[in-house]
């Protein structure tokens, strides 16, 4: 998921200001170049643009693949979501809901501890490649992995949590995977023990690029740490973070596997998140037309935000 | 600069044109309608009949190789070649490979699917077929033929059969001061030892609010309170009635009792029996070949009777016969001697967990030797309920988990959260009909 998530932000990222080609070299060299690309081009075509086309030609069809007909419906599908009581509009803004609630409750952890530790890490520490191998370490596993295990360790009456939460004689009934808010908190902290090494490396990877001699002048002007850090580390991060938002942003927007294995979405409907419910319209239920539709008004949103992240980080460095 | 971003939406335009052009063109294939197919005793010119089937875990995987091998040993005009995949692949390639001309020519499929597939003419109708095999309803469970009819024809010839069952830790009993032979039957007999138990600090069934299992216990009960889960024709939800209302309100009721907790996950309820933590866990009867029960002295009964009926959840899988495109009659009549063959070779498939659909294999007395722990499940047979044959009903039928969750989680009270999982499927059955037709 966060690889596809990367394209993605590579992909809705605003193309940077074009400059006028003058004379002919100048030509001859973006021909070379426009070969270059060719190739990603390609796929750039059959993996991204032909789908998006198709899925746009799709959502305005009932498109159920398995039978022979697919009939023209115009803007129907999305007409629906936006009428109350429709079989759709109820259950997508819930999913949608539920999305935002991960996405807000989740990004500023995802944001915020790994901050702190790359922070730590690049501190010259012993032992800090090891530190940073496990900090990365559970990025490495599957969603399925990750899913199975905590679905063990977080079961309200079986598992490791509660028992262990019960042995220093706290509450051992929490229903962490079955009810909210619990669910969320669970499905979060899943998500931050799961992801926050990816983040950890970026960050760190644009720690070490800041120059160590503007930390000596900061010093040298009586800075303390956390002015250091307010006033050295995160300016010099900002390029590196607005890219790391963003693509916790759509990460997060995207989870599916986590709600999908840990609590089936439930309870009822509580934590089904767009993507699944998107998936389980299209997929099960063989509503390809509504679940398009589905995808590209949470293809809007996601870029409206995206969007707007960009302006506020371009801003930001301008002033 | 102004002109080449117009060629460039005229590019775009033109791209976009042109892949809906061939989007319409692919998307108006035609189903090919059932023929009937004789089967019989195949005696034509030698065929190789491609077998896609679902079994891919348990003990399936070793048997199935080996059935299939003395088949072909046996019927020299006959190879049958043996493709298993995950089911979610099936459901997922089948439709297209059968209209490329390119499926199976027998395949195994859920009793939930078979009208799915059935209406957008996928399938074989197989009245002739069944006939020719000498098959009627008689040779299988009550109610189990006409599981694979839709629209008054025959698309699936029974194969297994999966009830759910009462399955009880002995050693719990033991514990709670209880005889662990005497099983409750009746209401009364098992709250009176869900009550017995909780006095012996154990809370004696754990009712958890997903399809594995408390979707089949909530099934069970709506059919023993005398209810449905959707009218005849199936064109609305039924169990929303006061027998489910009813059945729901029984489950809640255990958890508001102390007998259950109160906030089970997901396979929870069998871990929990697995574990000895509680005494009796309504499951399926796959769980009698699962090794993780190997530890527990456990045995399996009848599920209880609640309601004013007996009754109790079953699903089942049929043997169908896709109608490829230029499908070979002989290639589907060499499938039905297969299958026949399988059938009447099935007291060996007890061992994946699954009830041999055939009556004569079950009613062997060798079968209750060789897997004496069936003995319950075999006798709640007469009063099993199937899956609803419609067209997507599986969408339906998952709003039935979601009141369930809903109202086991306290969210909604029981009548509510049926009421509002009846109005969402009622709406997906409109949706069905209009699009697989009525």
């Amino acid at each position: 998921m966060p690889a596809s998530t990367v394209a993605d932000t590579l992909v809705s990222a605003p193309a940077p200001a074009r400059r006028t080609a003058r004379g002919s070299g100048v030509r001859r060299r973006t021909g070379t170049a426009y070969l270059f690309l060719a190739p990603f081009l390609v796929l750039f075509c059959v993996f991204v643009l032909y789908p998006a086309i198709s899925g746009l030609w799709i959502s305005l069809h009932i498109w159920n693949p398995l039978l022979p007909n697919q009939p023209f419906v115009g803007l129907k599908n999305y007409i629906d979501l936006f009428v109350p009581g429709s079989l759709t509009s109820g259950d997508f803004w819930q999913s949608m809901g539920n999305t935002g609630i991960f996405t807000i409750a989740s990004v500023p952890f995802l944001l915020i501890i790994p901050l702190v530790v790359a922070a730590m890490l690049n501190q010259k520490i012993r032992g800090g490649a090891v530190y940073r191998g496990i900090f990365f370490a559970p990025y490495v596993l599957g969603v399925a992995v990750v899913g199975v295990i905590w679905k063990y360790l977080l079961d309200p009456q079986l598992g490791v949590v509660n028992h262990v939460l019960g042995a220093l004689g706290l509450p051992s009934d929490i229903p962490w995977t079955v009810d909210v808010p619990w669910a969320w908190i669970s499905l979060v902290g899943v998500t931050v023990w799961w992801t926050m090494g990816f983040n950890t490396v970026i960050l760190l990877a644009g720690l070490k690029g800041i120059s160590n001699d503007l930390y000596e002048a900061a010093a040298l002007d009586g800075a303390g740490t956390m002015r250091k850090f307010f006033s050295v580390t995160l300016p010099g991060l900002k390029p590196v973070l607005a890219f790391v938002t963003t693509v916790t942003i759509l990460a997060s927007a995207n989870m599916f596997g986590q709600s999908y294995l840990l609590t089936k979405g439930g309870p009822g409907h509580a934590t089904r998140t767009a993507i699944m419910y998107i998936a389980d319209e299209g997929l099960s239920q063989n509503q390809m037309g509504a679940a398009s539709a589905m995808s590209y008004v949470l293809f809007l949103v996601l870029a409206i935000i995206s969007i707007v992240n960009f302006r506020l980080q371009r801003d930001r460095s301008q002033s | 600069m102004f002109k080449k971003r117009q060629v460039g939406r005229t590019i775009a335009a033109a791209v976009a044109l042109s892949v809906g052009l061939a989007l319409a063109g692919c998307s108006s294939t035609g189903a090919s309608s059932g023929g009937d197919v004789k089967g019989g005793d195949y005696s034509g010119p030698k065929v190789t009949v491609t077998f896609w089937n679902g079994w891919t875990g348990g003990a399936a995987p070793v048997l199935v190789p080996k059935l299939v091998a003395k088949f072909n040993a046996e019927h020299k005009n006959i190879v049958v070649k043996d493709v298993p995949m995950e089911w979610a692949d099936i459901s997922a390639k089948m439709p297209l490979a059968i209209k490329a001309g390119k499926g199976p020519d027998v395949a195994v499929a859920h009793g939930d699917d078979i009208a799915t597939y059935a209406a957008q003419g996928l399938l074989l109708k197989d009245d002739g077929i069944l006939k020719s095999l000498g098959y009627s309803a008689d040779d299988f469970p009550k109610g189990l033929l006409a599981d694979g009819n839709y629209k008054d024809a025959q698309y699936g010839i029974p194969w297994s059969v999966t009830p759910l069952g009462l399955y009880v830790n002995k050693d719990v009993l033991k514990q709670a001061g209880l005889d662990p032979e005497t099983i409750p039957t009746t209401k009364d007999d098992y709250l009176a030892t869900l009550a017995k138990l909780k006095t012996a600090g154990v809370q004696g069934e754990w009712v958890d609010g997903y399809v594995f299992t408390g979707t089949f216990e909530l099934e069970s009960l709506i059919w023993q309170f005398g209810g449905d889960l959707f009218n005849d024709d199936v064109t609305k939800a039924t169990f929303n009635s006061d027998a489910g209302v009813q059945a729901l309100t029984y489950m809640t009721d255990l958890i508001k009792e102390g007998y259950s907790p109160a906030k089970v996950a997901q396979d929870g309820d069998f871990n929990a029996l697995v574990g000895g933590k509680t005494a009796f866990n309504w499951n399926g009867v796959w769980q009698t070949t699962n090794d993780a029960l190997a530890k527990d002295d456990w045995t399996a009964a009848a599920v209880p009777q609640i309601g004013s009926e007996k009754a109790v959840w079953s699903s089942s899988t049929h043997w169908i016969f896709p109608s490829n495109k230029g499908q070979s009659k002989d290639e589907t009549a060499a499938a039905a001697t297969f299958v026949k063959w399988m059938n009447d070779n099935s007291a060996g498939w007890a061992a994946t967990g699954e009830l041999p659909a055939q009556n004569s294999v079950r009613e062997d007395p060798k079968l209750l030797t060789d897997y004496p722990k069936l003995k319950p499940f075999l006798d709640e047979l007469p009063y099993a309920h199937y899956e609803t044959v419609a067209p997507g009903i599986t969408s339906a039928t998952a709003t039935i988990t979601t009141a369930l969750n809903e109202a086991i989680l306290g969210k909604k009270s029981p009548k509510a959260a049926l009421d509002d999982a009846a109005a969402k499927a009622d709406q997906l059955l409109q949706q069905n009909a209009s699009q697989y037709g009525g």
